[in-house]
């Protein structure tokens, strides 16, 4: 794409790159709901975990047997494998409304539910054992994950464990080194928030004035000639909920609620004209509140969606480009993981799940989830080379290294609405930086 | 008694293939019978089957079907009594050694819960999770007419 160039000579073409989109595993078409309900992705992630952690066994403890909770013996010292609970005081019940004690239930929830007393418990199939030592904190760990505990059971009917295997990162497909000879960029931005208060559309038309060129810099507009790909990670609307009342809704009334989707298609117009651009659903954005969720509709963007360079997506999203695989949310299941385990940073989160090997271990217990039956999509198979986290709170980005050479950039990407910026990352060696936007009036 | 004890043995036998609803005709055989032995030679494999067809009673229909019947009010009190012991034991309808074989696999936990799938979807599961479930049971599953949802269907 040759862009306008008025006095230099020299003009600037967008660089290209291979594309491929990997969403269909969070797709929920062939899905049908029967009834089921949650033990079945559980089960399907058991089973495929526990087989895993069954081959990484003999390697971490060879001469210690493994067996199923049920056939705990006291004083054994033995391998279980199973998904653990978090026993959690605070955490918000359903029943806690019928309670008969009715007592004071504070107006403020607390934002993060955890408290001293909560307990960890590892259940499969056969059974489920409390457990106890200070091998595993409970801060760390969500409901959810699955791991393999080496420990002994005692006489309380405890078990008592003494160490913790993660699955840990999973295999990568190798990158070829320098395979690149010139810098390219996916922009990585997220938390638009059109159509709330905090939101600037002169910043928004500022970022997108970058991506596509509109600038009159020279050494910017070289910049934007090197990105090749822009993802925006959830959070592109904001809705004025006030509308919704559950009431008719007035014809005056209605074309307001629509307002912000028609400003972020215009918007998105301008961008996907220029360059591929990929749009993830997030919390806030008028796609299924259930994880995975499903891209949003064609029909709300009427304007972009006969490009083809433009992409709605799913959330979580995966994606190939130039063989570095992306993987990436909008947030939800770090934001769950806060509520429910601490760390020093966000990227702490990040990491876990990584090594985990499970994007979101809190669904279905407190992240809306859809009920597979067969499989549990979640499960992070390949380690992408670039993992990023829509709608945090601050940027930040950590380079991980995994036992088996593997190599992740872990991205927190800020919302943009609040902070203008928005973070590059360089396809050549994996490196990232921000780029932020400001107006002062 | 001895004759309605042979009732019973008779109806345990049925199978579910056999059973073909209301209308049946008796055979040839049991027009010379006394009315004392109705009940026993008319036992034959159709009309126990109209009464015990999944699990609903239909002496209404057998009473009106079997014209030829020289039906006393005993027999007819023996034939219902017969019939609401058989009632108690809904499962026992059609229930034969492959459904006992297709329960076993539902119960089985090493191929997951069995709750909210059909036996079809849960057996393919396992088999794409490696668990290596046995051929018999999706041989009966595809090809002959068994119950495809899993015991608990519906009642849990």
């Amino acid at each position: 794409m040759a862009s306008m160039e008025i006095d230099s000579e020299k003009t600037h073409e967008r660089k290209q790159s291979d594309y491929t989109c990997l969403d269909e595993r969070f797709e929920i078409q062939k899905e049908m709901y029967r009834g089921q309900q949650y033990s079945q992705i559980y089960f399907a992630r058991l089973h495929l975990m526990r087989t895993l952690l069954y081959s990484l066994a003999p390697s971490w403890k060879p001469h210690l047997p493994v067996c199923k909770v049920l056939g705990l013996e006291e004083g054994k010292e033995c391998i279980i494998v199973g998904t653990l609970f978090k026993h959690m005081k605070l955490k918000p019940c359903v029943l806690d409304e019928y309670s008969k004690e009715r007592s004071v239930t504070p107006l403020v929830k607390p934002r993060n539910f955890m408290h001293p007393d909560d307990s960890l418990i590892l259940e499969d199939e056969s059974g489920r054992v409390k457990l106890g030592g200070s091998a595993l904190s409970p801060a760390v760990y969500v409901t959810g994950v699955v791991v393999a505990l080496h420990g002994k059971e005692t006489s309380a009917g405890e078990f008592v464990v003494e160490d913790v295997l993660e699955a840990g990162l999973p295999p990568q497909l190798e990158r070829p080194l320098d395979h690149l000879k010139e810098d390219k960029y996916v922009l990585l931005v997220s938390g638009l928030s059109i159509g709330s208060n905090s939101s600037n559309p002169l910043l928004f038309q500022l970022l997108v004035d970058h991506i596509t060129g509109h600038v009159a810099d020279d050494e910017e507009l070289g910049l934007a000639a090197q990105i090749v790909h822009v993802v925006i990670a959830g959070n592109s609307v904001e809705f004025p909920r006030k509308l919704l009342t559950g009431q008719n809704m007035a014809s005056k009334d209605q074309s307001t609620l629509y307002e912000p989707i028609k400003e972020l298609d215009i918007m998105l117009n301008q961008i996907a004209a220029g360059v591929s651009v990929d749009i993830m659903p997030g919390l806030n954005d008028p796609a299924n509140f259930a994880l995975p969720q499903q891209p949003l509709n064609r029909c709300l963007f009427p304007g972009s969606a006969p490009y083809n360079t433009f992409r709605s997506c799913t959330n979580p999203h995966s994606f190939d480009v130039d063989n570095i695989r992306f993987l990436g949310t909008s947030g939800q299941n770090i934001d769950d993981l806060d509520k429910y385990s601490e760390a020093e940073s966000k990227l702490d989160f990040v990491e876990r799940t990584l090594r985990w090997r499970h994007l979101a271990p809190t669904a279905p217990n407190t992240l809306g989830c859809y009920p597979f039956t067969d499989r549990d999509p979640f499960l992070i198979e390949t380690c992408p080379h670039v993992y990023f986290v829509g709608n945090q709170d601050k940027y930040d980005n950590r380079l991980v290294k995994g036992s088996e050479g593997q190599l992740v950039r872990l991205i927190c990407i800020p919302k943009f609405c609040e902070t203008g910026v928005a973070v590059a990352v360089n396809l050549r060696n994996l490196e990232c930086h921000t780029r932020s936007f400001n107006i002062q009036l | 008694m001895a004759t309605t004890a042979k009732n019973m043995k008779g109806f345990y036998k049925q199978t579910k293939s056999n059973i073909t609803g209301g209308i049946s005709k008796s055979k040839p055989s049991s027009r010379k019978v006394s009315p004392k032995h109705a009940a026993t030679q008319g036992s034959d494999a159709t009309q126990p089957a109209a009464l015990i067809s999944h699990g609903s009673l239909d002496v209404k229909g057998t009473l009106l079907l079997r014209k030829d019947y020289n039906f006393s009010f005993s027999i007819v009190m023996c034939l219902i009594s017969n019939a609401l012991v058989l009632m108690e034991f809904n499962d026992c309808n059609g229930y034969d050694e492959k459904e006992e074989m297709l329960r076993q696999f539902d119960m089985n936990m090493a191929y997951g819960p069995c709750v909210g799938m059909t036996r079809v979807d849960r057996w393919e599961r396992a088999l794409r999770l490696g668990m290596n479930p046995p051929n018999e049971i999706e041989r009966l599953l595809k090809t002959e007419k068994v119950q495809q949802d899993c015991l608990w269907q519906g009642r849990v």
